[in-house]
């Protein structure tokens, strides 16, 4: 289990790290993570739960809704996936900084509702190689939710 | 047509450069700029003449004594740096273009264009480029900010106006109104962050109001947070007596060292180091990157002109400006300022 997950876990009605490992056993992924929303101010939303990660730098980044695919998710609520991660610039709005930590090339992100219907968080994996995502790819990750 | 030769035989007088033409090794015409190097310096025609061929030797090793071999390598120009009055308190320094007028009789000319001039000119044409990149910066600065207005900022407000829009309709239940509620607080608090990192972005308060380092440490926090790379402050420099120009610029190169090394050079961890000496005050910017060949950006190419810039900006205000790069190893940025 991570140290870093959100402290009021009871409130989770899923254990996502369960998820993250069954996502990362079952399928060909080479990184799977999720990203929660905290509920406590300033509600920042981080990388709780990893597998398959290459290194810690995860743990540092604070997603910004609307930037990069996991920050798109998180603003529309609709699923994202871009085979071309690599393409883009630090400033671009599609920078991803999770798949520039663990050098994915390519990923798909859906999100994560509570039983509001409320957006609490996002769900991504991805390749290290050039292997191609689609909505498929976002419906198979789905339905582990 | 009289007057036309007229005005090419003034040309060749009054120009700047001393030009000298030459058959078979004989001075036949020069310029009066010549004429008075001649006089003033004792240069020596015969001389020049000797260095250009010696030059177009090394050029071309493969040839035999003669000029004659020379142009029949079909070698139009050769420019070669000379200094003339070596002896003299003040060295001049110029570029002698040899230039073959008619291969077959052996008439070529010899033109000293002084290099203080040319220095000149490359100094206004750099100068001017700066000028436009740092307008062209200026304007870029803008877009991005009205672009992030309009789709963050704007969007977001909209959004909730929306919400608020359909709390009022009589028809939504409590637990849809719950939910309403949630939505339009969490896009509220989606533009309030948008909010206050553009205020960061466009001026940090933090630097008026609590100084450098806390500015520093402020933007290391955000860039890590956006990056994952680890930005570590470490620094004991008390910055209240510096100034505010001084200051700015120190944060503005942090700032665009680290985005540089978040762009280019897949650094793991970056350090930012302010100390304080008795009569300086410098600013490190160290990465692990990738590290790039220093002397290869440092003219134009398009994409260097913020290392320029960032040097411009320092000796504005006495200070000075390095980098330091090892392939493979990483990059790192120093400032230095002199402190009373």
């Amino acid at each position: 289990m991570n140290p870093e997950q959100p402290n009021n876990l009871s409130e989770y009605q899923y254990d996502y790290q369960r998820i993250v490992d069954q996502i990362y056993q079952k399928e060909d992924f080479d990184f799977v993570g999720i990203a929660m929303q905290s509920q406590a101010p300033p509600h920042s939303i981080k990388w709780s739960f990893v597998a398959g990660n290459s290194n810690e730098r995860f743990r540092k980044i604070v997603l910004r809704s609307g930037i990069g695919i996991a920050g798109l998710v998180i603003r529309t609520g609709k699923p994202f996936w871009d085979n071309d991660l690599t393409n883009y610039e630090y400033s671009s709005k599609m920078y991803t900084p999770i798949a520039q930590s663990e050098r994915l090339q390519t990923a798909a992100a859906v999100p994560i509702t509570n039983n509001l219907g409320l957006i609490d968080g996002v769900l991504l994996a991805g390749y290290h190689t050039n292997t191609t995502v689609s909505n498929q790819t976002a419906q198979i990750l789905s339905q582990y939710l | 047509m009289l007057e036309t030769t007229q005005w090419i035989n003034d040309y060749f007088d009054e120009s700047s450069d001393a030009i000298m033409i030459f058959k078979d090794t004989q001075l036949i015409v020069s310029n009066h700029m010549a004429k008075e190097l001649q006089d003033e310096l004792k240069m020596n025609p015969q001389y020049l003449v000797e260095i250009a061929d010696s030059s177009a030797k090394q050029k071309f090793s493969s040839t035999d004594d003669c000029f004659n071999c020379i142009i029949q390598n079909k070698m139009k120009q050769i420019s070669i740096p000379i200094t003339l009055a070596k002896e003299m308190p003040h060295p001049l320094p110029y570029f002698m273009i040899y230039n073959v007028i008619d291969s077959e009789k052996h008439v070529f000319s010899l033109t000293l264009k002084s290099r203080g001039t040319i220095n000149r000119m490359d100094q206004l044409a750099q100068q001017r480029k700066l000028t436009q990149y740092v307008n062209r910066a200026y304007e870029d600065e803008r877009k991005r900010i009205s672009e992030d207005l309009h789709d963050s900022i704007a969007q977001g407000v909209y959004s909730a106006i929306m919400g608020v829009r359909r709390l009022n309709d009589s028809e939504v239940s409590q637990d849809e109104i719950k939910k309403l509620t949630e939505v339009i607080q969490s896009q509220l608090n989606d533009t309030l962050t948008e909010v206050k990192r553009m205020a960061l972005d466009v001026r940090p308060s933090v630097l008026d109001s609590f100084g450098l380092l806390a500015a520093l440490r402020v933007l290391a926090k955000r860039l890590q947070e956006n990056s994952g790379v680890t930005i570590d402050v470490i620094g004991n420099a008390d910055t209240s007596g510096l100034s505010s120009d001084i200051q700015s610029v120190f944060y503005r190169i942090a700032q665009e060292a680290i985005n540089n090394a978040l762009k280019h050079a897949n650094a793991e961890e970056i350090s930012i180091l302010l100390v304080s000496h008795n009569h300086f005050i410098t600013l490190e910017v160290i990465d692990d990157g990738d590290g790039f060949d220093v002397p290869a950006h440092q003219t134009f190419n398009g994409h260097s002109l913020g290392l320029m810039n960032m040097n411009e900006r320092v000796k504005a205000l006495n200070g000075a400006f390095n980098i330091k790069s090892v392939k493979n190893e990483g990059t790192t940025v120093t400032v230095k300022f002199p402190i009373a």
